[in-house]
Parts: structure tokens; sequence; C-alpha cells
């Protein structure tokens, strides 16, 4: 009996685990959207490794950013904090809220280099 | 694709606003100077109470005797014209543009609410259509341009629907959609849809003439 509720205590542990870890960058698919309130759009498509692969982007803080001062800093990045951590629903100061800093940091860099989606359900994909 | 989006959605965007607001500007001033040339008397009799109170008539579904003559016209005109306006002004995805644009926003309509207004705004201009087509004494009155204007109306929430949808053809009709979008807006205050701010001064004059001087109601 014992054995049994260690075995299946440790069961789920594992698989808690698994759990976390399988919910890296790796198998992004889409932008979590749970932070927005009431969110209106479908989730925006973005598979981490294979967009940043296609686009050739190099360094992680392209979006992962760091600002001190209100000077982005060089080689330090962000990615294990979540974009919501530091932008909210509402802009507060230079920091754009959560659906600006998603659309300037997404379509501005799409418009910047004509590639990649830039119109609304090219992204947010039914 | 980039280059129409970004042409449609930029400059061309500036210019229908601006054409939309200077043409609205211009028609007001125009009508002002042409009623001191032509009949300044006017003025002596414009009252607040009597502009208001035809107004307020008027825009109240089945507050005026014609609006009680023919409740399904009255019923239609009335959803047709709240969704015409409100659901393009509240729309979340104008507000999420206007907001990167120009940091300008405000409350927004959940987007089921806006899809319904869109349908309500098709399901009128085609009630609109056959009216015309079929009652014969609004058919003696109607010109090649009401077709035209009821076709600039209905393309913005035709193709905005389409597009929200995305049922086919997604980039297309978004571009389709900015566009008919301002062509309606270029439209507004140089074709008979500038009764849109007219409509308000016609009901103030009448109000006031049937008021003042005729001692009667309009509505
Ligand atoms: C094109 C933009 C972009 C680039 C470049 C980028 N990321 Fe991300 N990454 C994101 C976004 C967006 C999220 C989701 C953030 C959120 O939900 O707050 C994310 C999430 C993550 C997460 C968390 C995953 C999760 O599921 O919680 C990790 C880890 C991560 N990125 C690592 C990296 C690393 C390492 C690099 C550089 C090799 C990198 N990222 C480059 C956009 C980017
Ligand atoms: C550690 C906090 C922090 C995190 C995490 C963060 N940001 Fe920022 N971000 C800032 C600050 C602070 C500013 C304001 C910079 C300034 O002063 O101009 C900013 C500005 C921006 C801007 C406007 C300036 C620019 O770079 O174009 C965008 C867009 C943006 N962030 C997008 C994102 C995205 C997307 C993510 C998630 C992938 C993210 N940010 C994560 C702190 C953060
Ligand atoms: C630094 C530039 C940059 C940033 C930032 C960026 N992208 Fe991209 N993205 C690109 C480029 C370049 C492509 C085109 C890749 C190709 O097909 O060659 C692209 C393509 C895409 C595609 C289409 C992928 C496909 O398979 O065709 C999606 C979806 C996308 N991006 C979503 C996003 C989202 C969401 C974000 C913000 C979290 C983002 N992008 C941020 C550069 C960027
Ligand atoms: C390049 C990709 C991209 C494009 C293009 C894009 N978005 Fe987004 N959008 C995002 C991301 C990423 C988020 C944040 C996470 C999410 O919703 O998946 C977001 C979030 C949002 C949100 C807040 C969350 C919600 O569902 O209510 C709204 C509203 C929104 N976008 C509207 C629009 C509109 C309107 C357009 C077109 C004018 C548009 N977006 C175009 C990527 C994009």
């Amino acid at each position: 009996m014992k054995k049994g509720i260690i075995a299946i205590v440790a069961v789920l542990f594992v698989s808690a685990f698994l759990l976390i870890t399988a919910h890296s960058q790796e198998d992004m698919k889409v932008v979590d959207r749970s932070v927005f309130k009431n969110p209106q759009k479908f989730s925006s498509v973005f598979k981490h490794e294979e967009h940043n692969e296609k686009a050739k982007i190099e360094e992680c803080n392209e979006c992962h950013h760091v600002y001190e001062d209100g000077k982005l800093v060089d080689g330090e990045s962000s990615e294990d904090r979540r974009c919501s951590d530091c932008h909210k629903l509402e802009s507060s100061g230079r920091e754009p809220s959560l659906v600006k800093a998603y659309h300037t940091n997404c379509k501005g860099c799409h418009q910047k280099n004509k590639k990649g989606p830039v119109m609304c359900g090219e992204c947010h994909v039914r | 694709m980039h280059d129409i989006y970004s042409f449609v959605s930029g400059p061309l965007a500036w210019v229908a606003f601006i054409a939309f607001f200077a043409g609205i500007m211009y028609r007001l001033i125009d009508m002002i100077v042409q009623v001191i040339k032509k009949e300044p008397f006017i003025f002596t009799y414009m009252s607040l109470k009597y502009s208001l109170r035809s107004i307020i008539h008027w825009i109240t579904p089945f507050g005026t005797l014609n609006w009680r003559r023919n409740p399904i016209l009255t019923i239609v005109t009335f959803a047709f014209h709240i969704s015409l306006i409100l659901s393009p002004i509240f729309l979340l995805s104008h507000v999420t543009l206007w907001d990167e644009a120009w940091n300008i926003s405000w409350w927004t309509l959940p987007d089921g609410v806006a899809d319904i207004m869109a349908l309500i705004v098709i399901a009128g201009s085609l009630f609109f259509l056959i009216r015309r087509l079929t009652q014969r004494e609004v058919k003696f009155v109607t010109s090649t341009s009401d077709y035209v204007i009821l076709a600039i109306v209905a393309a913005p929430f035709v193709t905005g629907f389409l597009a929200y949808h995305q049922f086919f053809g997604y980039p297309i009709f978004v571009i389709l959609h900015i566009l008919a979008g301002e062509i309606m807006l270029v439209a507004i205050p140089f074709t008979r849809l500038s009764h849109m701010i007219f409509s308000l001064f016609t009901r103030a004059y009448m109000g006031s003439e049937f008021g003042v001087i005729r001692k009667s109601k309009d509505y």
C-alpha cells in the first residue's frame, strides 16, 4: 500500500517535471496570450526555433532585451523572463503596453525587412 | 504584398482621413457662408430648444409620425445606422492600429458583437437594395448614384467580414477592406452620404421653422 502511494507520487513528480521541461522555446508554436484579459484574437503563430533559424536572427536579445536607464544593454538578454513581466497591459512611461511591445517588435521587423507577416490574420491565424 | 499593404495602410490612409475631416470642415463652412449670403433671416428664428426637440424626436425609434408609419423600415434604418457608425469606431482591430499609429485608444466592442453588427449592415444594405429595385415609389426617385453609394457603404463591411473570418484569400480581402474604407471616408463629405453631418442641421432648421414660425410640430 505504502509502496503504491510512493510509486504514484513519484510518477506524478516525474510527469510534472517532464511537463515543465517540455515547455521550452523549442516546442513553442504560438505566443501565449493567457496574460491578456479576455483575449479576442487567436494566438499568434510563432514557432520559436524554426522562426529564428529561418529569419537568421542570431541574438536572443533582438527580442529578449534588457534596458538600463533607458538604454539597450548590448550582450545581455532576458529570455528567463516573460515579456509580460516588464510590459504591462497599459503603457507606462517609455515602456510600451504588452500588445504594442509584441506588435512593434514582431511587425516592426517584418515591415523593415519586407519579410514575414504584417496583416492581423497572418499571425492571428484561425 | 508588403508594399501594397504598407501603401494602403500608410500614405493612403493619411490621404483618406485628411480628405474626410477637411471635407467635412469645408462643407460646414460652405453651408454657413451660403446661408449668410442667401438667407440670413434664417438666423432670426433658429432656436436651440426647437432644434433639439426635433433632433431628439428623429433620433428616437418611433419618435415621429414618419417613423411610426412604416415600422419595418424604421427598425432596419435604426439598426443599420447604429451598427454602421459604432462598429468601425469601436472595433478592437481599428483601435489597436490607431493606438500604434497615433497613441490614442478607447473602449472597444467584443469582436463577436462587432461581427453581428457587420452582418446587420450587410443585411440592411440588401434590404435597401431590394426596396429600391421593387417598390415602385422608391424606384421612381432612384438613380444610378444611389446604387453606387449603397455599394460604397456595403463594401467595407462585406470585405471586413470576409477578412475577419479568414474564409479564403485573406491578404486580398484585407487590402480590399482598407481600400473600401478609404473610399467611403472620402465619399462621405462629397456625396449624399454627407447627410451624416447635414441631417442634424436639416432637423435643427426644420424644427425651428415649425416651432417658431408655424407653431407646430415637425415630427
Ligand atoms: C523573434 C523574437 C525572439 C528571439 C530572437 C528569441 N526569442 Fe525566445 N521568445 C520569444 C517570445 C515572444 C517568447 C514568449 C515570451 C512570453 O510568453 O512572454 C519567447 C520565449 C522564450 C523562452 C521561454 C519559453 C517558454 O515556453 O516559456 C525561452 C527559454 C527563450 N525564448 C529562449 C530564447 C533564446 C535562448 C533565444 C536566442 C537563441 C531566443 N529565445 C530568441 C521571442 C524570441
Ligand atoms: C526586463 C524587462 C523587459 C523584458 C523582459 C522585456 N522588455 Fe521590452 N522593454 C523594456 C523596457 C524598460 C523598455 C523601454 C525602453 C526605453 O526606455 O526606451 C522596453 C521597450 C520595448 C519596446 C519598444 C522599444 C523597442 O525596442 O523597439 C518593444 C517593442 C519591446 N520592449 C518588446 C518586448 C518584447 C517582445 C519582449 C519579450 C520577448 C520584451 N520587450 C521583454 C523592458 C523589458
Ligand atoms: C528581427 C526580425 C524579426 C522579429 C523581431 C520577428 N520576426 Fe517573424 N520573421 C522575420 C523574418 C525575416 C521572417 C521571414 C522568414 C522567411 O520566410 O524567410 C519572419 C517570418 C515570420 C512568420 C512566418 C513564418 C513562416 O514559416 O513563413 C511568422 C508567423 C512570424 N515571423 C511571427 C513573428 C512573431 C509572432 C514575432 C514576435 C514575437 C516575430 N515574428 C518577430 C523576422 C522577424
Ligand atoms: C507579426 C505577428 C502579428 C501581427 C501581424 C499582428 N499581431 Fe496581434 N499579436 C501578436 C502577438 C505575438 C500577440 C501577443 C500574444 C498573442 O495574442 O498570441 C498579439 C496580441 C494581440 C492582441 C491582444 C490579445 C488578444 O487576443 O486580444 C490584439 C487585440 C491584437 N494582437 C490585435 C492585432 C490586430 C488588430 C492586428 C492587425 C492590425 C494584429 N494584431 C497583427 C502578433 C501579431
